[in-house]
C-alpha cells in the first residue's frame, strides 16, 4: 500500500515536472518559425542563419531537457 | 559487390518479418532503468567498473582504429588519389565541417578550435551511437534482483523474471515474470494453469518455487554482505555452466554462492555488459568540464590577463553614470560560465537517456516495427554530438573576441568577415 502511494506520487511529479517542456516547445517554434522566414527574404545568408537557429534551438532545447532530466531522476533515481 | 538497386525494400521486410517473429518467440522485455551507470560484480568498496565505463573505453578503441585507419588511407603526396569508400566519406564530412567552423570561428584561432570541435564531435557521436547497437544493454550479467537491508538483512524481492537456460546461456523468460510465494496465494486457478501452460516455475500449483533462503540463521556479517559480493558467481555463471548443483529448495547456502543461477527462489534481470556512455553523467560532465575549462585557457592566450575584465569589469565604475551596470553585467558572465557546464552536461545525457529509454520502451511496445525509432535517435545521436562541438566553438571564439572596446583592428576584420555570430563589429 505505502508502495503504492509511493509510486503514484513519483508518477504525478514526473508528469508534472514535464510540463517546463512546454516553454521549450514553444521557443523551439517561434525560433525555427523566424528562422525559416528569415531565410526566405535573404537566401544568401541562409547559412549564417542556420548556425544561430541551431545554437537558439539548443538553448531553448536545454530547458526542456531540463525537465526531462527532473523527471527521470524522480521516477528512476528516488 | 551486390548491386543495391531496388534490393532495399526487401531487406526492409525481411526487418519486419524478423520483428514479428522475435515478437512471437522471445518478446522484448523492459531491462531495469537506471541512472548511474551500472557496477559491474565485484570490486569491493571503492573502484567499481561500470558498464558504461566499458562503453566509453570501447568508444576510445574504436576512435584509435578510426585514426590510424584515416593516417594510413591518407595520400602521401598531392597528386595520389585516394582510394577506399570509407576514408572518402570521411573526407567530404571533415571538409565540410572544417569550411563551417571555419566560417564561424575565423582563421586565427582556427588549428586550436576546429580540434577541440572535432574530437568532441567524434567522441560524442560514437558514444551516442553506440546505443542503437543491438548487443548494448541486452547481454550481461545474470543478477537476482533483490535489495538487502544492511543492518537486518531482510531481503526484499524487486520486479524479475524467470530464466530459461539453453546450453549454459541463460535467457530471461519474458512470459513469466517472477512471482513471489507470498504473491502467488493471491493468484487464482486459472492464472496459475495459465502460467504453468507457458512453462513457468513460479506462481502455480506445482510450487517448485521453494520459500525464500532463511536470512535470520545467517550470521550478521554475511548478511551485510554487499548485493554485488553475493552475485559474483553468478556473473562468471552466466556464460558458462557452471555451479549449477544446487537446486531450488537448498537451505540457506553460503553468502557467496547463495543463488545458483537460473534459481527460480528469486527474481532475475541482467546488468548490461555495455552502455551507451553519453547516458551516464560522469562522461557527459567530464566532456562539458574539458569543454569550459579549455574556452576559458584559449581566452586567456587570445586576451591576457585581460580576459579577466569581461568578468571582473570595475573600469567604468565611477567614471560612467552606468558603470554599476557593467559590474553586475560581468558577474552574470561569471556564472555563465559556470551554468554553461551544467547546461552541457545535462542536455546531453538527457537527450540519450531519453533516447535509450525510448527504445526499452518501444521496443517493448511494439516490437515488430521498432526500427522507425532507431533511425530517429540515429539522427538525435548526430545531432547532438554536432551542438556539443558547434557550442564549444561558438564559446571559444566568443572568448577569443573579448570585450568590445578593447581589441585591435586587425582582429576586428577578422570577426567581421567571419561572420561571427558574436555582434561587435557594427558598434565601431
Amino acid at each position: 500500500m505505502e508502495h503504492s502511494v509511493l509510486f503514484a506520487g513519483k508518477a504525478i511529479g514526473a508528469g508534472l515536472a514535464m510540463i517546463g517542456a512546454l516553454g521549450g516547445g514553444i521557443g523551439i517554434g517561434l525560433s525555427v518559425g523566424g528562422a525559416v522566414q528569415a531565410m526566405g527574404r535573404n537566401p544568401d545568408f541562409a547559412s549564417t542563419i542556420q548556425t544561430n537557429m541551431i545554437l537558439g534551438v539548443a538553448f531553448a532545447e536545454a530547458v526542456a531537457i531540463y525537465a526531462l532530466v527532473v523527471s527521470l531522476i524522480i521516477l528512476f533515481v528516488l | 559487390m551486390i548491386n543495391w538497386n531496388g534490393k532495399r525494400r526487401w531487406v526492409a521486410l525481411i526487418l519486419l518479418i524478423a520483428g514479428i517473429l522475435v515478437m512471437l518467440t522471445v518478446p522484448p522485455i523492459i531491462p531495469v532503468i537506471q541512472l548511474p551507470g551500472e557496477k559491474y560484480p565485484g570490486g569491493g568498496d571503492g573502484f567499481h567498473m561500470t558498464n558504461s565505463l566499458m562503453g566509453s573505453v570501447l568508444v576510445w578503441i574504436l576512435l584509435i582504429l578510426l585514426a590510424f585507419y584515416i593516417n594510413r588511407k591518407m595520400p602521401k603526396s598531392g597528386d595520389e588519389v585516394p582510394s577506399g569508400g570509407f576514408y572518402n566519406l570521411f573526407e567530404v564530412l571533415f571538409e565540410g565541417l572544417y569550411g563551417f567552423i571555419l566560417n564561424i570561428v575565423g582563421q586565427k584561432y582556427m588549428r586550436f578550435i576546429f580540434s577541440f570541435f572535432m574530437t568532441i564531435l567524434l567522441l560524442v557521436v560514437l558514444s551516442n551511437w553506440l546505443e542503437l547497437v543491438p548487443v548494448v544493454d541486452s547481454v550481461g550479467f545474470l543478477e537476482p534482483h533483490i535489495t538487502r537491508d544492511a543492518t537486518t538483512g531482510a531481503i526484499t524481492y524487486e520486479a524479475g523474471y524467470e530464466t530459461t537456460n539453453s546450453g549454459g546461456i541463460y535467457v530471461l523468460n519474458p512470459k513469466c515474470p517472477w512471482v513471489s510465494p507470498t504473491d502467488a496465494l493471491a493468484l487464482t486457478a486459472d492464472a496459475k494453469a495459465d502460467r504453468a501452460s507457458k512453462g513457468c516455475l513460479t506462481g502455480t500449483n506445482a510450487a517448485v518455487a521453494a520459500p525464500a533462503p532463511v536470512v535470520a540463521t545467517e550470521s550478521p556479517a554475511a548478511a551485510a554482505t554487499p548485493i554485488a559480493n553475493a552475485t559474483e558467481v553468478v556473473g562468471e555463471a552466466a556464460g558458462v555452466t557452471t555451479n549449477t548443483g544446487e537446486t531450488a529448495g537448498t537451505t540457506a547456502p553460503a553468502a557467496e554462492h547463495e543463488y545458483a543461477p537460473g534459481d527460480p527462489s528469486v527474481p532475475w534481470v541482467i546488468t548490461p555488459y555495455l552502455r551507451s556512455p553519453s547516458t551516464d553523467l560522469n562522461f557527459t560532465a567530464s566532456l562539458a568540464l574539458i569543454a569550459v575549462i579549455m574556452t576559458q585557457v584559449l581566452g586567456f592566450r587570445a586576451l591576457g590577463i585581460s580576459y579577466l575584465t569581461k568578468f571582473f569589469n570595475f573600469k567604468t565604475l565611477f567614471s560612467s553614470p552606468l558603470g554599476g551596470i557593467d559590474v553586475a553585467v560581468g558577474l552574470l558572465e561569471l556564472i555563465g560560465e559556470f551554468a554553461k557546464i551544467l547546461s552541457f552536461s545535462f542536455r546531453l545525457l538527457g537527450n540519450i537517456f531519453a533516447g535509450s529509454i525510448l527504445l526499452f520502451v518501444m521496443s517493448f511496445l511494439v516490437p515488430f516495427l521498432p526500427w522507425p525509432f532507431f533511425i530517429l535517435e540515429f539522427f538525435v545521436g548526430a545531432l547532438q554530438g554536432f551542438v556539443f562541438g558547434l557550442l564549444t566553438a561558438i564559446f571559444m571564439s566568443q572568448a577569443t573576441a573579448g570585450h568590445g572596446e578593447h581589441h585591435d583592428e586587425e582582429h576586428e576584420i577578422t570577426e567581421v568577415t567571419a561572420d561571427n555570430p558574436v555582434e561587435i563589429a557594427p558598434a565601431h
